[in-house]
């Protein structure tokens, strides 16, 4: 289905960006009504989300409190202003799973899905620049070690980054240092995935391709009009294939130097997304440094990109499941918020986990629900048991922010024992919901079958 | 009784107040009888406005006028969206009927997407089928017969209130129409009604702080739906203050001898 979505707009999707987002059919804002553009697509609808794995937890330990703070703050529509929060978007919006998110298109801000202008006038007119200069989402994996930060490398610090997405592009109030400590914590820890086809020097693994191994050559290979440079020697294989600085590569201003580690998920490329494929970055070079790549050399290079952009396990299919896991972690910051009697953090993450919660019921399509006919009496109960842990999860923020912690901790005791069966609540229904394929064929059927009504 | 639509001409909330002083005579000694008496003239008078609404739309339809076809959706959609507290609840199969959604053949949501884009040909059909199911509808709510549970009214409020905070800023149910404002004031007005009218008097006898914290929660959800553009709507204040309604209106539960209402489908 999903190409079916990129024909419509004219674009086409690199294999990478369509396994990312999921083969899920777009489902794009039809309302006039709203803050966000009418045909704004979020990929908020993928059935496959990027997977997002954390150093601390690669390395056997269990993340701070800290991290887990800034994993939910990350996921919450309170950080930002304007339209924005008005449209319910957070971080997690683009950076989806601490990922980019090809399916991102915002009609008036986007050139192609992908980009956006950050600095437009729609999300803060403060800071728009007057220009339409959009610019793709890129994945946070790795990031503790791809500094400087922003397309332009203009914020050394990782932090200063994050308040400037904050306040600037998302019109968001300043935040606190605990906040930004928190989200910096969380960042830095979202690991690159691995990849058995690379050796932990940044050289190819013994096992790869004949065709990848000619590439690495070309790669590491001198420029034939500058003996001095190489791809390698802004793309350092031995430090995440960057050279922490900004380049001019004729691509209309100084840019950083990309990360090829799990860039094969990382499409559209340039910092523009100008181009898709690896075959059209790699042209683009051959002609801008007149490499003089014969055509198999360059077949080569793409398959020691290919190789060196590759991940074992890119993308995780949704299910009930993954869900209710990222729904533990965000929760649990109330374990800490609660004893600490800090109201506010309990107010921001009652807001976020209960609108986790209810995405998750918007999974289980309604009796009215014209899409959908097996299961009802299953999806009736799932979507009680999603709305009394909304409910359950809003008395704990009301006692909160009355001062009576104790009320706070007794229901969020109640919370955690509804966990249990609204989980097998949710599981019983889940072959008639939204996680199950061809459920969600027929129900985003149906929402195409009306649009094209409304045409 | 009063007549069923004799109070049109007054403003919402003094419609309100007008059906609880209508009913006031017909007092029996349970508060919460007397409540759902005082509600469902209500009910009735805003089914019938939905019914009135599609008649108009037929007719409009009929007649190629896209405007008044139009006018009439949004008129009809009004009264449906008020009595919705009591639609699903207690009238479970023509609520499905009638408001079944995304490409239904029938009921309000088969006629939306092409009455909006303009193509009167294509609701002839549904048109008449939503007449027909809301003057069954409306039959059935003023037989005199029929009586509201008070049980069912709290589990709609309770279900509606919390409903009233879902995303709307993405189209909500009604995209094409783009009435989703008016959907949440209606809605907002419908809990209000349910409450004043079927549970406040007994409810203030009981606890009268928790009357008193309800109708002010009210009050605050109306204030952000009444905000004339759908893009000033503080959505996540919306969707927190309908949570802590639909919490608030859990809690009365006990104090008026129910159980926690239901707010499931």
């Amino acid at each position: 289905m999903r190409p079916l979505a990129r024909i419509r707009y004219g674009i086409a999707a690199s294999l990478a960006a369509m396994l990312v987002a999921g083969a899920a059919p777009a489902a794009p804002i039809v309302t006039k009504e709203g803050v966000l553009p009418f045909g704004t697509e979020l990929g908020e609808d993928a059935a496959a989300l990027p997977t997002e794995l954390f150093a601390t937890e690669l390395a056997g330990g269990e993340r701070s409190y800290q991290q887990k703070l800034g994993d939910m703050l990350f996921s919450s529509p309170a950080l930002f202003g304007g339209v924005a929060k008005q449209a319910g978007m957070s971080c997690n919006t683009c950076h989806a799973q601490g990922a980019g998110n090809a399916a991102l298109f915002v009609p008036g801000l986007s050139s192609r899905h992908g980009n956006f202008d950050t600095t437009g006038a729609l999300f803060n007119p403060k800071t728009d620049n007057g220009l339409f200069d959009p610019v793709t989402v890129p994945s946070l994996r790795g990031a503790k070690n791809l500094a400087p930060y922003g397309h332009d490398g203009r914020f050394a610090s990782l932090r200063d980054f994050i308040r400037n997405v904050v306040v600037n592009e998302f019109a968001g109030p300043e935040p606190s240092g605990g906040v930004l400590d928190a989200l910096v914590a969380y960042v830095q820890d979202i690991s690159f995935l691995p990849n058995p086809k690379m050796a932990s020097d940044g050289k190819l693994a013994t096992a790869t391709s004949q065709a990848a191994h000619r590439g690495e050559v070309v790669f590491n290979r001198p420029f034939r009009h500058n003996a001095s440079m190489s791809c390698a020697t802004c793309h350092q294989p031995s430090n995440a294939f960057v050279d922490g600085q900004v380049h001019d590569i004729g691509s209309g201003g100084r840019f950083k130097t990309k990360t090829l580690v799990n860039a094969d998920f990382n499409a559209p490329y340039f910092h523009d997304g100008r181009f898709d494929s690896y075959d059209q970055v790699v042209g683009y070079f051959d002609k801008h440094y007149d490499l003089g790549l014969s055509d198999g050399e360059r077949a080569d290079l793409v398959a020691y990109l290919d190789a060196v952009g590759d991940a074992s396990t890119p993308a995780t299919t949704d299910t009930v499941q993954t869900e209710l896991d990222e729904i533990a972690v965000f929760v649990s910051v109330l374990d800490t918020a609660i004893h600490d009697h800090n109201a506010a953090i309990v107010a921001v993450a009652v807001d976020t986990v209960g609108g986790e919660w209810r995405e998750l019921g918007e999974h289980y399509p309604e009796a009215k629900n014209t899409s959908v006919t097996a299961g009802l009496k299953q999806r009736g109960t799932a979507r009680a048991a999603v709305r009394e842990m909304v409910l359950t999860l809003r008395q704990v923020d009301m006692a909160a922010a009355r001062g009576d912690f104790d009320a706070a901790a007794e229901a969020y005791a109640d919370y955690r024992e509804q966990v249990a069966p609204a989980t097998s609540a949710l599981a019983a229904a889940e072959p008639f919901s939204l996680f199950d394929p061809s459920v969600r064929r027929q129900h985003f059927a149906a929402l195409a079958r009306l649009a094209e009504l409304a045409k | 009784m009063q007549s069923f639509f004799q109070f049109s001409y007054l403003s919402r909330g003094a419609l309100i107040a007008a059906f609880a002083a209508a009913t006031i005579s017909a007092a029996t000694a349970d508060p919460l009888t007397d409540g759902a008496k005082a509600y469902k003239p209500f009910a009735a008078e805003h089914i019938g406005i939905a019914l009135a609404g599609a008649k108009e739309l037929q007719a409009a339809a009929k007649g190629g006028d896209v405007k008044a076809a139009q006018a009439a959706w949004i008129k009809s959609r009004k009264g449906w969206e008020a009595a919705e507290p009591i639609t699903g609840e207690f009238f479970s199969k023509l609520d499905d009927a009638i408001d079944a959604w995304p490409d239904a053949k029938q009921g309000y949501h088969a006629i939306e997407a092409a009455l909006f884009s303009g193509k009167l040909d294509e609701i002839a059909a549904p048109a008449d089928r939503l007449v027909a199911d809301l003057t069954e509808f409306d039959k059935q709510i003023k037989a005199p017969g029929f009586t509201f549970a008070p049980q069912g009214l709290l589990n709609g409020a309770s279900k509606l209130a919390y409903e009233v905070g879902e995303n709307k800023s993405k189209g909500g149910e009604s995209p094409y129409a783009g009435t989703s404002l008016i959907d949440m004031g209606e809605n907002v007005e419908g809990i209000e009604a349910v409450f004043k009218l079927a549970f406040e008097p007994a409810l203030k006898a009981r606890d009268k702080k928790l009357a008193a914290a309800i109708d002010d929660k009210i009050e605050d959800v109306e204030k952000l739906v009444k905000v004339g553009d759908m893009k000033k709507v503080d959505q996540a204040a919306l969707k927190r203050n309908g949570e802590e309604l639909a919490v608030l209106l859990q809690n009365a539960a006990s104090k008026l001898k129910l159980k926690k209402p239901s707010i499931g489908e």
